[in-house]
């Protein structure tokens, strides 16, 4: 019994002073952008195809391009997956951005996500496909900028699942990305 | 007090002094001459972070490649000038409104001895770099950055970043984000030293 309260007792010290590290080592650098709010757990039969949307959130006050900005220079946010194989994703769907000014050069309009923004596209399962729930591993790259001055580029990770099994709403997938 | 939990709390106290003694080392090493120093800040310009080289302090060394000709330039090469130090990049907004104001303050105080020198920190190609200053009209030095002169620099998570260096090579203010154009010229006076305009500057290799 003492020795369990012990082992407790070390075990809370040890997170205790992981956190404490963390604190002290916190950067800007681990400064949030750009949130992943959700996706919508995608159904899909095999042979067929499915819907599937992916929602961030840029956080309060940053911005960050849209997928196509309006100069060759900015970096445009991209969607990335890491596809287990099974299924695929495709005819991703990026949102208009929001042309819009910013103090720092009101004569210029950029194209721009804020707030909330939804990147749709299509996951699709070939017909030979395994029934069973696939985790699949994204990341979006974007650039953020505020007011006053811009970040350099990040990436989030985020995941999702995709399930394949019979029932799912979906439609016949006529071509595999 | 259970001896057990004196143990434990001891190895706490231990562990989190070791981290904080490490992060602190870590630290780029603030000259003797910091609490003298009478730079004030900007207003537009945020407080130091942790890591940046203190106002007061020697400015760090480096060498980084030229953009334009792709020979090394080391910072102590300006030694005798002062030197505003601008970390921007081509995907960076307010680093482009603030070019031209550079560009104007070089041909201005130039003669008195300023050397603007901007610091890449693009993952871009040298060329890209190079059109894209070339179109901006830039009139200074432009160097590629590496992380690891911007990790000397407070690890440059925001640009555009300038550090103004009077001719001693001490860093007399920093301003993170765009500032005013009249802000950066009162950094500029600042870097060049009263009375000073006209005094022989040393030549550093472009």
């Amino acid at each position: 019994m003492k020795r369990h309260r012990l082992t407790w007792a070390i075990f809370i010290a040890i997170l205790l002073t992981c956190t404490l590290g963390a604190q002290e080592s916190s950067t800007p650098q681990g400064r949030t952008f750009v949130t992943f709010v959700s996706a919508n757990n995608a159904v899909v039969s095999p042979g067929h195809s499915a819907p599937v949307q992916f929602t961030f959130r840029v956080q309060e006050p940053y911005h960050i391009n849209s997928s196509k900005p309006l100069a060759e220079e900015l970096i445009p946010t991209q969607l990335h997956f890491s596809l287990p194989g099974e299924v695929a994703i495709g005819k991703m769907q990026y949102p208009a951005g929001k042309l819009m000014s910013f103090p720092f050069d009101p004569d210029t309009k950029l194209s721009v996500y804020s707030g909330d923004f939804i990147i749709r596209g299509m996951v699709m399962a070939p017909i030979k496909v395994g029934i069973g729930t696939y985790t699949i591993h994204g990341e979006l790259k974007y650039q953020a900028c505020d007011n006053n001055a811009c970040y350099p580029p990040k990436k989030l990770p985020f995941t999702f699942n995709v399930k394949v099994g019979s029932g799912g709403k979906a439609r016949r997938s006529t071509r595999h990305s | 007090m259970n001896r057990n939990v004196i143990v434990v709390l001891a190895v706490v106290v231990g562990i989190t002094a070791l981290l904080l003694v490490g992060k602190r080392a870590s630290r780029p090493p603030e000259s003797a001459n910091a609490a003298n120093v009478n730079a004030t800040q900007n207003s537009a310009a945020p407080a130091q972070g942790p890591g940046d080289p203190p106002r007061g302090s020697m400015a760090p060394a480096f060498e980084l490649k030229n953009i334009a000709n792709g020979k090394p330039v080391q910072l102590s090469s300006f030694r005798g000038k002062a030197v505003l130090l601008n970390f921007w990049a081509t995907w960076c907004g307010p680093c482009k409104i603030e070019m031209p104001w550079l560009v104007d303050l070089q041909k201005k105080y130039g003669p008195q001895g300023l050397e603007i020198v901007g610091v890449a920190m693009d993952d871009a190609e040298d060329k890209e770099i190079a059109d894209f200053a070339r179109k901006m009209g830039v009139n200074y030095t432009v160097l590629k950055g590496t992380e690891k002169v911007g990790d000397l620099y407070g690890g440059v998570d925001r640009l555009p970043l300038t550090y103004y260096i009077d001719r001693s090579g001490k860093v007399v203010d920093e301003i993170v984000g765009l500032a005013s154009e009249s802000a950066i010229e009162d950094d500029v006076k600042r870097a060049l030293g009263p009375g000073q305009a006209n005094s022989t500057a040393a030549t550093g290799e472009k």
